[in-house]
């Protein structure tokens, strides 16, 4: 199936572009932004990233991680200290925080390089060196007699250029 | 994860623009290119301080610490004064990225990406100095909770055992941070570089194309690494503060230490981000992007964070004299006239009196006297340290016990170096990294530009 791929300047133009088409049926196609643009991600994909699930998960496992490394290990062989319980939930707390916040930070990383699909060795054939300088680009993978239809409305919302991947 | 296959990447990005390249990514990726001979002989000076501290450091494995200056009863001195200088400075860039980015202040977008790496290499330098201080380098992994046929465990009570966790963490977290916004600049880089450096970005970019997926998860990605790292940046000098306030000792065992340490850091840190950034906008003709307005804005939180620390010293005296305990009158009163006055009064002159000057519009917005006045403030909380852990540990309860520490030319060669091995590493950074967040600018550029455009129709 050939695709199409339709060039713009302004995001707005092209998240409206975006809509249309997803509209009409045309849902695969990728969008290629030199910034982030909230309005031309949302059109693309309305839901929102599940990294806050990883997060969340890196989270919970910090501070469960935190208590219970603190907690045993202070049991494990008890020193007495200055009278004060083994387990000692206020110093403890420290490093639960601190853990909540690392394995949180860690898990958001492999969060964005799972939902972002990265690494990545394969680069698209649509993708050129234009999208990463200010240009924006929708490629949209269409049926043969639909590429007029593809074209007329990726002009429609002001595409400065379009053109056949590959051709 | 195993990286991509670089060459067979970069081969498949159409190398050449067919539209001109954009003038953001010109002027921003024209800072990587080549290097004066001026370039090359800072870093030269600076790589060869890093050799000579390196050189004393293994002298000083090699003789024991007796080669600093430590005296009884003053066993931390100027290594633990120039760690805790360091974690200082680390904090700026987390606090621009982080708690800036949650107040959307777009004005970070010119300097949140030199303030993360400085971040990033001043936890770095900040950590060798753990490693320099305990002398018996080799025993150093004892601070490690890992399991031995001892059966023994680390001290989970001890503020020591904090500072472990919280140096790690915000050493990772940064290290996290700074590469999550390197990406798509990393992509920008890659699509226009050749031969070595190509390889290098495209394995670093891990190729990315700027997708919708990619972009949402990005922005997600940033928001929850900003929502994390808001409360780490304020606790990892709290709990260096910890390492002191825990303790008895006069003039440390104060609840304030906390948020004192807390505005110090960002104080100091603001300073070290205006005395870098000052040269670099004008060696490389960053005006246009780095402007004094984003300059007078770090002046007033520099401003405002003087006022806090001044406060601070103020309720110390304070609390000294209120309290009525003689130790704690003793030690701050020793403080201002006693043998380390110079220190103290340095302190307070830079920290406290001379950022005053910023109340007034002219001086904010005047840069060189915001690049001198800077190098004063890093200078002023250098001596602040020292000023708490010197003064502090040379007085205790016991007037028989009481010593004069005067740092050694060895720890000086070392601390010297810790500057070198900073801007050494900075040096680096700004001929491998973009300096500034191109995509970041180019999301204000651009969006600027569609306004200007709906403005004409």
């Amino acid at each position: 199936m050939p695709d199409v791929l339709g060039i713009w300047n302004d995001p707005g133009d092209v998240a409206e572009a975006v809509t249309r088409l997803r509209g009409r049926g045309y849902t695969d196609l990728e969008t290629y932004s030199p910034a982030p643009f909230t309005e031309v991600d949302d059109a693309a994909i309305e839901k929102p990233s599940r990294v806050r699930l990883f997060t969340l998960i890196g989270g919970l496992t910090g501070v469960v991680t935190g208590y219970a490394m603190t907690i045993w290990m202070a049991n494990d062989w008890q020193i007495m200290l200055g009278g004060k319980p083994f387990s000692s939930i206020p110093p403890y707390t420290i490093i639960a925080f601190e853990l909540t916040i690392l394995f949180g930070g860690l898990m958001t990383l492999i969060g964005l390089l799972v939902f972002g699909r990265l690494p990545s060795t394969k680069i698209d054939p649509a993708y050129s060196a234009r999208f990463s300088a200010e240009e924006f680009g929708v490629r949209v993978r269409c049926r043969e007699r639909d590429v007029a239809e593809v074209e007329a409305l990726m002009r429609g919302h002001h595409a400065k250029e379009v053109s056949l991947v590959g051709a | 994860m195993t990286p991509p296959p670089a060459e067979s990447v970069a081969a498949m990005i159409r190398p050449v623009p067919r539209a001109p390249d954009s003038k953001v990514n010109r002027d921003l990726l024209a800072v990587m290119e080549g290097a004066s001979l001026g370039y090359w002989a800072l870093l030269g000076l600076s790589v060869a301080f890093v050799g000579l501290a390196g050189g004393i450091w293994i002298y000083q494995v090699y003789k024991g610490l007796g080669i600093a200056g430590y005296i009884h009863p003053v066993f931390w001195g100027a290594y633990i004064v120039t760690f805790v200088f360091w974690v200082g400075i680390a904090h700026a860039g987390t606090l621009i990225s982080a708690i800036l980015f949650l107040f959307r202040a777009k004005w970070r977008n010119a300097i949140n990406r030199s303030a993360e790496a400085m971040t990033v290499i001043a936890v770095l330098t900040a950590a060798q100095f753990l490693g320099i201080h305990v002398g018996r380098i080799w025993k150093s992994y004892f601070i490690l909770p890992y399991p031995n046929q001892r059966g023994l465990w680390v001290n989970f009570k001890s503020p020591l055992l904090w500072d472990t966790f919280a140096i790690t963490t915000y050493a990772t977290t940064s290290i996290v941070f700074l590469y999550v916004g390197l990406i798509p600049d990393l992509a920008i880089a890659r699509d226009r570089a050749v031969g070595w450096r190509k390889l290098l970005y495209s394995v670093l970019s891990l190729g990315w194309q700027g997708t919708s997926r990619q972009w949402k998860s990005h922005n997600r990605s940033v928001l929850h690494l900003s929502g994390l790292a808001t409360p780490l940046v304020l606790s990892v000098h709290s709990v260096v503060s910890w390492d002191f306030a825990v303790s008895i000792v006069p003039g440390w065992h104060a609840t304030i230490f906390a948020p004192y340490f807390v505005a110090g850091a960002i104080f100091s840190g603001f300073a070290m981000v205006l005395t870098m950034m000052i040269p670099v906008r004008r060696i490389y003709g960053l005006e246009g992007y780095i402007t004094n307005y984003h300059f007078e804005n770090m002046s007033r939180f520099i401003l405002l964070t003087s006022i806090i620390v001044a406060y601070a010293y103020g309720a110390e005296y304070f609390m000294a004299w209120y309290s009525g305990v003689e130790s704690e009158q003793t030690a701050f009163y020793r403080r201002a006239f006693g043998p380390y006055w110079i220190s103290t009064w340095t302190m307070i002159l830079c920290n406290g009196v001379f950022p005053q000057l910023l109340w007034f519009k002219k001086l904010r917005t005047n840069v060189p006297f915001l690049f001198v006045l800077s190098v004063l403030i890093n200078i002023g909380m250098w001596f602040e340290r020292y000023v708490i852990i010197i003064t502090g540990l040379s007085s205790e309860y016991d007037p028989a016990a009481w010593g004069i520490y005067t740092p050694s030319w060895y720890e000086l060669g070392i601390v010297a170096g810790s500057f070198a091995f900073f801007a050494h590493l900075f040096l680096i950074f700004l001929k491998i990294f973009p300096v500034v967040a191109i995509a970041e600018v180019k999301e204000i550029a651009i969006h600027e530009r569609s306004h200007a455009h709906a403005g004409e129709h």
